[in-house]
This record gives structure tokens, C-alpha cells and sequence, in this order.
């Protein structure tokens, strides 16, 4: 006997989605070539015609909390395949979208990330919050003499704030992290391995080598991109932690051939890169990306202009810039809005994909045996639907 | 046969396209002079050049000749090409596709192939005669359009305006029929976003003020007796008889709604909230929704698609209009209530054409939800329904509660004998599987198996009422080409310009009325007497009467008993010492003829012991042939007609079938012959058939070969 499950549609939901994708969303004629077409789509109740079809009924409980939706790389062969329009690829970043929402605390943050208008407020708040740090520690001012950061921004107070932050953001994310496991095992469609099962190391490889990630079609280059700034954030992370080591117990600041500075500047270059294609399709390749929201799109601007302002602090500390402490403290800035608003925007995917990814671990992706496995899928979630 | 020595005889042979190649033509050339020495016997490098036409209309003027037979290509090509004078017979023997091109070069086989071909064309040419035309006495222009719907309204107006008189019979007191139920119509033009002012009261209005056009309302058909071109038509009006004359008819009866009654599994009669589309259309033209919705409805309404159609137990067939008028109710409810979901529940949303753009738009509703699902249960509960859907796309029962169920029901068609036709085959429309008077829904729409007699609209196939307006002007030309052909004394249809028509040397008719009874299309009537009463205007020309006509009293000038028999002793057989088989085949001319001419287009190679006769329908093969083949020494005989059965591709609609029912009375030739069953063979091929050619030939050579030569060989 199948479930039942009594209709009951969210029309707001509806209306959030539409407005948050740009999609029409309600033209799907649930035809399933979105599902046909995707390479990382399980052949067990592939995505994304499910979700395409709940979103079109507003059945918002199903969608939060739903795992499929972080499967998905959105690398567009679904949109591109869609017959009518309707852009399934963009609809799943919107939903994730209203995930990050869903499970923010405090919740109004999130709101404010998704829209341009308080874009102001958003850079405000960090930026502010170093000014009074700066005020309280009686150095705001701009120092004399060569350039030595620790002069604006003593190296203790720096470590300890940016750490305390970074706890910070840990809370809330636990917080809205436990509620999105709690939903998913609800949700019951992924089957939550035991610890044992969890294949570790296959998924490290994965998140690591970005294997699933290389087969989207449409959009190849996505995974390259992604690679540089995954790798390019993931290597500035190791310099930060080895510059905080090296400001307690070795010399700092580094010496510009010192391994770690090394690793630095190829990790910001790298994320300039990357961050610069991704950037770079989105305004001139909107035939195969589609429709890109705004905070996706502002997402990508900060980390670009994080990256860049590194760079250059980094230029007029060895320069002597008389502009060095100003694009010093714009590089902070950056930074903070990256690390506090990270479980509000597409940085959450971080922690809420990675942690799909393991969880649902076990499951058959149809990808390898490439469309034709998937179209049976559809075939038979169409004739024969599993309950 | 005629006199051999007849000097207005002439005969051409193209050696172009190879034929030159795989025949000796000064051999084959020889012994058609030998054989018909006073006939004028030409080879031309390109007959169908401007000098080879030259070169015939030439000889055609010295000799005085009236037959022609050209020894050239299949007679599917360069037909007007090869017609000169109405008054000259001309022959085509098909030397290129059925022989140059499917056998091989230069051997003894393709030799005496193209020779016995030659020789059967030439003894056809020498035993028909020209047809001269069947007119009425007088061709009436008026066309008789029954009913006054939106089909009969346009039928009348495109004839009206294509300058023929129409007389328009409706039964109601009004004008146009079911539309005038309608709140908004489906659009049919851009944009195809939302449902316009029904067009039938424009329609009605353009009616009026065009001259040419009789309406009788509050009318019934009391009788219609005659044939194409004059028919003879009684209507009643209130009580009142008057008759007149017509030259062609459009019957567009229309539809009746399935009987919701039957769908009481739906909830039908059963619950309160559960009615009809139709019911929904009145409601909302009346705007009286309180009839069937509360005050304020909160949770929505269902439309239930194919409700009783595409199932076996009710309608098996897609209506066709239902999707399209259920997306078109949607917004009359969106409409009046904003805040009031729309379920849609279906099978498969159809929506033909440019629908599809009026169903994409309409889908931007938010509060509109559509699924593929199947009714699973309806109930009512605390004053709504709930109705649970399954074998959706969701992989889960929905289980949705509404205020009220609306019900997607089919068309069925009207009952076509309230046309009263006087045929000895009865009053109605003969009908295909669905109950539909169509006699072939892609290759010859409107056509139904009365000649003259054209359906339209809903009462051809289900259909929404922009593609009755199309119906409507693709029937009413039909009625006009079957006038002007009934006029110029030529079949119409599917032998358009057909001058043939069979004749009866009625002092031999035994009464057997097997003619009456087997011809598809009713074009024979009974005397008192009981002897056939042809009505030649009616008729097809396929032939089928001459093939049932056990004292072979039927004939048509240029198709006769006398001149297949003629044909078939013209073959030169081999004896039995030779080794070389011969076998009749009757090749229908419609489907298995194309197939043989695309088999040789295509080179595919088949056996050289086939000799082919085209026939116009494979229905049209009389007995005796098979027996004076058999006795002039063939060793077996094949027929190759076209798919019969539910899903016919028989031109005659009957011809296969009949020829199937028919196999007993050849087997029963074989039997007073004392020769063996397989001597016979029956084959149903579509044009598309072509590969299959050489293996069913090779096939019947092969069991042939087997059952030995037929001992009549040299008798």
C-alpha cells in the first residue's frame, strides 16, 4: 500500500521559489528528461523531476530537509534538456537556497543576504565591529613608518577575535545543522547509514577530486572552477592556521619565499581564478548557466574581492603602499563577511552537502551507465512509483 | 480476342534507363512484329523525351493508330505524358522497375519475361475499349448540409461562398447546436492564452446574411433516396413534407455526451459535488455558481480527465477536446474565486497543436496543480469530498479534499441512420471500430462509405470546434469535387477521373445478389424483381462486383473478364521439360504494385517466374481467371493485396477481407481440377513492404518447386 499524503499546498512557498529562481517553475509538465539527462541522479527515485513536481504543488515539508537537492551540482544539463523552459537547475538552487534560509539562526540574516537592498546593512556590520575593536584597543588610527599590519591590528587581538568568530558561526550552524539532520532522517528517502558504513574515504575522494562533479556535460567548466576555489580556500585556511602558529611561537610576518607564504599566494590566485570564470560565465554565458540569483552572485563578487584585496595587502606591506592599512582593513572586512554569513549563503553547501554526501553514501548513482539507465529510471517511477 | 491484324495498333519500346541493357531489343522487337505484323512497332532511346512524344503523335496522325501500348516505365510515372487524345487507348507495360531493374542482364529469363509482358499489355490493349462516361441526365449543384452546429454553420457558409445553392436541415428550433452551451471557447488563433467569445453567434450572423442558403429549422431527414449528383432529399418541418434535389450531402449530426450515469465508480450520482464539464460550461455561462459551490469554497476543485474515455469499459478512444476544455474551465474558476486550488488529474494531458501554448500558460496559475495519477477513491467527509489519487509521478497517494469533482467526459457519435438513406444496405452510415462513419481517418478523411455522402466534425471523429470549422471546409470541398466529377461523368474518389463504371448484361443475372451485397459502397439497389439496379454515380470503380459476379455478367470497358482471360492465355508457358515455373500474380495497384515498382527501384532481385497483372483492387479477381490460369499450364498463383482486418489499408475498405472470405471458392477451383491447395497464394503487403518481396516470391517458387509442375502444362 502506498503512503498517503494529504495535499496541502503553500502558496508563499510557490511564490518563493518562482521569484527566488526566476524560473516558471509551475510550466513543468513533469515529462522527467531533467531526471533522464542527470549524471549524479540516483536510480532509485531520481531527482530532479521529484522536486520539480513538489515545488510546482508548494509541498514545502517535503523540500526542506530534502538530501536530493544537495546531490546536485548544478552543472544544467537538466535546464538545457527541459522542453518547456522551466530551468530544474536553478529551481534546485533555489530551493537550497530556502534551505540555508530554513535552518539559519537567527533566521532574518538570511533574509537579508537573499536581498540587494540591504546589501549596505550586510557590509556594515562587520565592518563596524572591527572599527570597534579597533576603537577599543586605542588603534585606530593610521600607524607611522613602514608598513606593519600588527601596528593597526595587534596579532593577539586579531587571532583571538577571528577565532572566537569563527566559533561563533560554528554554533549556529551546529544549530541548523542538527535541526536539517533531523529533517532528513524524517524525511526517511535516504536511508541513514550506521556509522561503519559511511564509505569515509570514498567520499573524501570525491569532495577532494570533485569525481561526480566532472561528469556535468553542460557546464564543464564548473568543476574546474569550483576545484580552484575549493582549493584555493582550503589552502588559505592552512596558511592562516600556520601564520597564527607562526605569530606565537616563530617570526612574523613571514618572508615572501617561506613556504606557507608560497602556499598563500597560490591559494589566492587560485581563488581569483576560479572565482573570475565562475563570475565570468555567469554575465556572458547565460545560455547554459540560466538565471543566477543574487545571492549566489554576491556570494561570488565577496569571495573574488576577498582574494583580490589579499593579494594587494599583501603588495603594499612589501611596497610600502601609503594605501596599505586601508586595503588592510577592506581585506578584513571581506573576510568577516565570507566566515559570519557562511551558514546563510552558498557557503552553507559546505557543511549541508558534505554532509549529504556522507550520509547518503550508499546510494546507486545512475551516472556511469550515462542517460539510458537514467530513462528507465523515469519509466518506472512514472508506471511502477516506489513508495 | 480482336482481330491480331489490327493496323491502327501501335507499339513503342524505350530503351532508355537500362532497359536496352537487359533485354536484346531487336530480339523482343522482332517477335512483336512477328506476331503483330501490321501494328506499327517502334524503339526510341527516351520515349518520355519531347521527340519520343514526337515520334508517337507522328505515327498517331499518319496510321491513324488508337492503341497504344508503350513498353517503357511503371505506369505510376509520366502518366499525363503518355496521354494523347482522349479518344486513344494507351497501354503501359512496366519494361524498367518490374523488369531492367530487378532481373538480371542479358540472360533467357529476363527475356522472355519482357516478351510475355509485352505480349499481355498488347492483348489487354487489343480486348478494352476506351470508357466512354457515365452521365445523369441532370447534375443538381445543391448541397444538403444535416445538422446546424458549428460544423453545418461553416459547411454552409464555405459552400454558399464557393458559389453552390446549400440547403441546411436542422432538428432543433435554433442554431448552432452545442456551442450555444458554451460560456468562453477554446482559442484556436494567437495568442493561445485565454478562452474567447464562442465564434458560433458570428457565425450564425454571417449565415444570415448570405445569400444562397436555405435553412430549415425544427427539420428532420424523412428520406433520402438517388444517388451523387441527384439525390432526392424529403425533409420534414414541422409535419410538413417537401422535397428537393441535391448533388452531394455533409451530414454533421454532431456528438452526445457520454452518459455520465455509467461513471458512478467516479462518484457520479453518487455524491453531490460530482457533475460534468458540460454541467460546469452551463453553470458558468449562467453564472449561477452557488448551483454547484458554496458560498465561499476553501478547498478546491478536481477535474477528473478521461473520465470513461481510453477505457475499455467505457469510450476506448481519446475525445480529443476534454483536456483542452478542462484547461479552459480552470479559468472561469481561477477567475471567480483567486484564492481556490485547481487539481487537474489525468492520464495524459493532450493538447494537439498549437494547445500546447494555451496549456503552458495556463500552468503559470499558481494555485493550479496538475498530475498523471488514477482515481483511487472519491468520498465525502464532513461536507467536502476527498478524493485519493494514485500512480502518480509523487510515488505517494495523494489524498486531496475539494468542494466539487469535475468529470472529463467523451464525445460519442450521433446515430448517422437519422439520415434515412433509401439504400438496399440499410439507412445509416456504415461505421469503423469506434462507432465513427469514417472510411479512413488519414488517407481519405471525410470519405464515408457512401459516395456523396461526406461526414464533418464531431460526428466524423472527436474534435473541438475550431477543428470542426476546418472539418467543415475540408467536407464541403469533397461535396463540390464530387459534384463536378458526378458532372463530368468520372469516379471521384480514390479513382479520381475514373471514366470506367461497371456495366451489367443483366438477361444473364441469376439474382444471386451477391453484387448487392458485397459491394462496400451500396451502389447497387434492387429492382422489385430483385435483380441488381446499378447506380453507377455511387460507385467506386474497384471492381469488387466483377470479382463477385459468379456468372461474370459485369464489365467494365477497360477492365473486362474477357480481357484478363485474354491476357492470361497470351503467356507463352514453358513445358514441363524446361524446368521453368510460371506464376499469376494479381498485384493490387494501390499499395502492392508501388511496393513491386520500389523493390526493382531499390535492384533488388526476384525471381523471373512471375507474370503480374495490376488490378484495381485486390477484391476485384473473378474465379474464372484462377481456373483458366490454371488450366493454360501456370503452376501457381498469387495475389498480393493490401492489409485487411480492424486496421484495414484496403482502398475499398472490403477488397482483402472479401478476397479472404473468397479463398474457399478458389480452393474449390483447385479441388474440381484435382491440384493441390498451395497452388493458390494469398498475400497482404503494404507499400512500405518492398524489402519483403523477393523472399515471398522466392518462397513460392520454392513450394512450387516442390508440389512439381502443374500437370495441365500443354493440355
Amino acid at each position: 500500500m502506498e503512503k498517503v499524503v494529504q495535499i496541502k499546498a503553500d502558496r508563499l512557498f510557490i511564490r518563493q521559489v518562482k521569484s527566488i529562481s526566476n524560473a516558471p517553475l509551475k510550466e513543468c509538465m513533469q515529462c522527467g528528461a531533467c531526471s533522464v539527462v542527470c549524471k549524479l541522479s540516483p536510480e532509485e527515485n531520481p531527482f530532479p523531476r521529484k522536486e520539480m513536481l513538489w515545488a510546482s504543488w508548494g509541498l514545502k515539508e517535503k523540500l526542506i530537509g530534502d538530501p536530493d537537492l544537495w546531490l546536485c551540482h548544478q552543472c544544467g544539463d537538466c535546464s538545457v534538456t527541459c522542453p518547456r523552459g522551466v530551468q530544474p537547475a536553478t529551481v534546485l538552487s533555489a530551493l537550497r537556497h530556502l534551505n540555508y534560509q530554513e535552518y539559519a539562526t537567527p533566521r532574518f540574516l538570511a533574509a537579508w543576504l537573499g536581498k540587494p537592498a540591504f546589501l549596505p546593512v550586510i557590509v556594515a556590520i562587520p565592518a563596524l565591529i572591527i572599527l570597534c575593536i579597533l576603537w577599543l584597543a586605542g588603534t585606530l588610527k593610521i600607524p607611522d613608518g613602514p608598513v606593519d599590519y600588527s601596528k593597526l591590528f595587534p596579532h593577539p587581538l586579531l587571532n583571538g577575535t577571528f577565532l572566537s568568530l569563527v566559533v561563533l558561526v560554528v554554533l549556529f550552524f551546529w544549530k541548523g545543522f542538527r535541526r536539517f539532520i533531523r529533517d532528513i532522517r524524517k524525511n526517511q528517502r535516504v536511508k541513514i547509514k550506521n556509522q561503519k558504513d559511511i564509505r569515509f574515504f570514498h567520499q573524501l575522494k570525491e569532495i577532494l577530486f570533485h569525481e561526480q562533479f566532472r561528469k556535468c556535460q553542460t557546464n564543464k567548466f564548473r568543476s574546474t572552477a569550483h576545484m580552484l576555489v575549493f582549493s584555493g580556500f582550503l589552502l588559505l585556511l592552512l596558511v592562516t592556521l600556520v601564520a597564527i602558529v607562526n605569530v606565537i611561537f616563530f617570526d612574523y610576518p613571514m618572508s615572501l619565499w617561506h613556504p606557507a607564504k608560497i602556499a598563500g599566494n597560490v591559494g589566492g590566485f587560485a581563488l581569483i581564478a576560479g572565482t573570475g570564470i565562475m563570475i565570468f560565465y555567469r554575465l556572458f554565458r547565460k545560455d547554459i548557466i540560466g538565471y543566477s540569483t543574487y545571492s549566489d552572485g554576491s556570494f561570488l563578487i565577496f569571495l573574488l574581492l576577498l582574494a583580490v584585496s589579499g593579494i594587494l595587502t599583501e603588495w603594499a606591506r612589501f611596497g610600502n603602499w601609503s594605501a596599505a592599512y586601508v586595503i588592510y582593513f577592506i581585506h578584513l572586512v571581506l573576510v568577516w563577511i565570507v566566515i559570519i554569513y557562511a551558514p546563510y549563503t552558498k557557503f552553507g553547501h559546505l557543511v549541508y552537502r558534505v554532509a549529504v554526501l556522507f550520509l547518503a553514501s550508499g546510494r546507486q548513482v545512475s551516472g556511469s551507465a550515462g542517460p539510458q539507465v537514467g530513462r528507465s529510471a523515469v519509466g518506472r517511477s512514472a508506471n511502477n512509483p516506489q513508495s | 480476342m480482336k482481330d491480331l491484324a489490327n493496323n491502327t495498333l501501335g507499339i513503342y519500346i524505350c530503351t532508355g534507363c537500362g532497359i536496352n541493357q537487359a533485354i536484346k531489343i531487336n530480339v523482343l522487337q522482332e517477335g512483336i512484329s512477328a506476331a503483330f505484323p501490321t501494328a506499327t512497332c517502334r524503339a526510341h532511346a527516351a520515349l518520355c523525351s519531347e521527340q519520343g512524344i514526337r515520334s508517337i503523335m507522328e505515327d498517331i496522325q499518319t496510321n491513324q493508330l488508337d492503341r497504344i501500348v508503350i513498353g517503357a516505365c511503371t505506369p505510376r510515372v509520366h502518366a499525363e505524358r503518355f496521354s494523347f487524345d482522349q479518344k486513344i487507348l494507351v497501354e503501359r507495360v512496366n519494361l524498367r522497375e518490374q523488369v531492367a531493374w530487378c532481373q538480371p542482364v542479358g540472360t533467357d529469363d529476363t527475356r522472355m519475361l519482357a516478351d510475355d509482358l509485352m505480349r499481355m499489355g498488347i492483348t489487354k490493349a487489343l480486348n478494352i475499349q476506351v470508357p466512354t462516361p457515365y452521365f445523369l441526365d441532370h447534375v443538381d449543384d445543391t448541397i444538403l448540409i444535416v445538422g446546424g452546429g458549428i460544423t453545418g454553420i461553416t459547411a454552409a457558409l464555405e459552400g454558399a461562398r464557393a458559389g453552390y445553392p446549400v440547403v441546411l436541415v436542422e432538428k432543433e428550433s435554433s442554431l448552432g447546436g452545442w456551442m450555444n452551451h458554451l460560456h468562453k471557447q477554446i482559442p484556436f488563433l494567437q495568442p493561445f492564452q485565454a478562452p474567447i467569445t464562442p465564434i458560433v453567434g458570428e457565425k450564425i450572423r454571417e449565415l444570415g446574411a448570405e445569400p444562397g442558403i436555405t435553412v430549415l429549422k425544427s427539420s428532420v431527414i424523412e428520406n433520402i433516396s438517388g444517388h451523387p449528383g441527384d439525390f432526392k432529399v424529403t425533409v420534414r418541418q414541422k409535419g410538413i413534407l417537401q422535397t428537393f434535389q441535391a448533388g452531394a450531402i455533409v451530414t454533421a449530426t454532431g456528438w452526445k455526451p457520454y452518459d455520465p450515469r455509467n461513471l458512478e465508480h467516479l462518484g457520479y450520482g453518487r455524491l453531490n459535488g460530482v457533475i460534468t464539464q458540460l454541467d460546469l460550461e452551463k453553470c458558468a455561462g449562467q453564472d449561477q455558481w452557488d448551483r454547484l459551490l458554496p458560498k465561499e469554497p476553501v478547498h478546491g476543485v478536481l477535474f477528473v480527465q478521461c473520465a470513461g474515455s481510453r477505457d475499455p469499459d467505457h469510450l476506448p478512444y481519446c475525445s480529443n477536446y476534454c483536456c483542452a476544455t478542462t484547461l479552459k474551465q480552470t479559468t472561469y474558476l481561477r477567475e471567480k474565486y483567486p484564492d481556490l486550488p485547481v487539481y487537474i488529474v489525468y492520464k495524459d494531458l493532450r493538447t494537439p497543436g498549437h494547445l500546447e501554448q494555451f496549456y503552458q500558460h495556463i500552468q503559470q496559475d499558481d494555485l493550479l496543480f496538475l498530475t498523471k495519477g488514477d482515481l483511487n477513491s472519491i468520498a465525502e467527509k464532513n461536507g467536502w469530498i476527498t478524493v485519493e489519487v494514485n500512480n502518480t509521478p509523487f510515488g505517494e497517494t495523494l489524498a486531496i479534499n475539494v468542494d466539487l469533482v469535475v468529470l472529463a467526459t467523451g464525445m460519442v457519435p450521433s446515430d448517422s441512420s437519422e439520415l434515412r438513406i433509401a439504400y438496399r444496405q440499410g439507412e445509416g452510415l456504415p461505421v469503423l471500430k469506434y462507432g465513427f462513419p469514417d472510411s479512413h481517418f488519414i488517407c481519405f478523411p471525410y470519405e464515408t462509405r457512401r459516395t456523396g455522402i461526406y461526414a464533418a466534425g464531431t460526428a466524423r471523429a472527436p474534435m473541438d470546434s475550431a477543428s470542426c470549422t476546418e472539418d467543415a471546409a475540408g467536407a464541403i470541398l469533397k461535396a463540390i469535387q464530387c459534384i463536378e466529377a458526378t458532372r463530368r461523368g468520372e469516379a471521384v474518389h480514390p479513382r479520381s477521373g475514373d471514366r470506367s463504371f461497371p456495366e451489367l448484361y443483366l438477361q444473364r443475372c441469376t439474382d444471386c445478389k451477391r453484387c448487392t451485397e458485397e459491394c462496400p459502397f451500396g451502389a447497387y439497389d434492387e429492382t422489385p424483381e430483385g435483380t441488381p439496379l446499378p447506380h453507377p454515380t455511387r460507385c467506386r470503380r474497384c471492381g469488387i462486383c466483377l470479382g463477385a459476379c459468379p456468372e461474370r455478367i459485369i464489365d467494365f470497358s477497360d477492365l473486362s473478364i474477357e480481357s484478363v482471360s485474354a491476357m492470361i492465355k497470351s503467356v507463352h508457358i514453358p513445358d514441363e521439360f524446361e524446368e521453368k515455373p510460371r506464376i499469376l500474380a494479381f498485384v493490387c495497384e494501390n499499395d502492392a504494385y508501388p511496393a513491386f515498382d520500389r523493390a526493382g527501384q531499390k535492384r533488388l532481385r526476384y525471381d523471373a517466374a512471375l507474370r503480374i497483372i495490376p488490378v484495381r483492387c485486390i477484391g476485384s479477381v473473378n474465379k474464372i481467371w484462377i481456373t483458366d490460369a490454371l488450366s493454360r499450364g501456370f503452376d501457381g498463383i498469387m495475389l498480393f493485396g493490401c492489409k485487411p482486418g480492424e486496421d484495414y489499408q484496403c482502398h475499398f475498405i472490403q477488397g482483402s477481407e472479401l478476397t479472404q472470405k473468397r479463398a474457399e471458392n478458389f480452393q474449390e477451383a483447385l479441388r474440381t481440377m484435382m491440384l493441390e491447395p498451395d497452388r493458390i497464394r494469398m498475400e497482404f503487403i503494404e507499400i512500405t513492404d518492398w524489402e519483403k518481396i523477393p523472399g515471398i516470391i522466392r518462397d513460392y517458387v520454392e513450394t512450387i518447386e516442390r508440389i512439381g509442375p502443374n500437370p495441365f502444362k500443354g493440355i
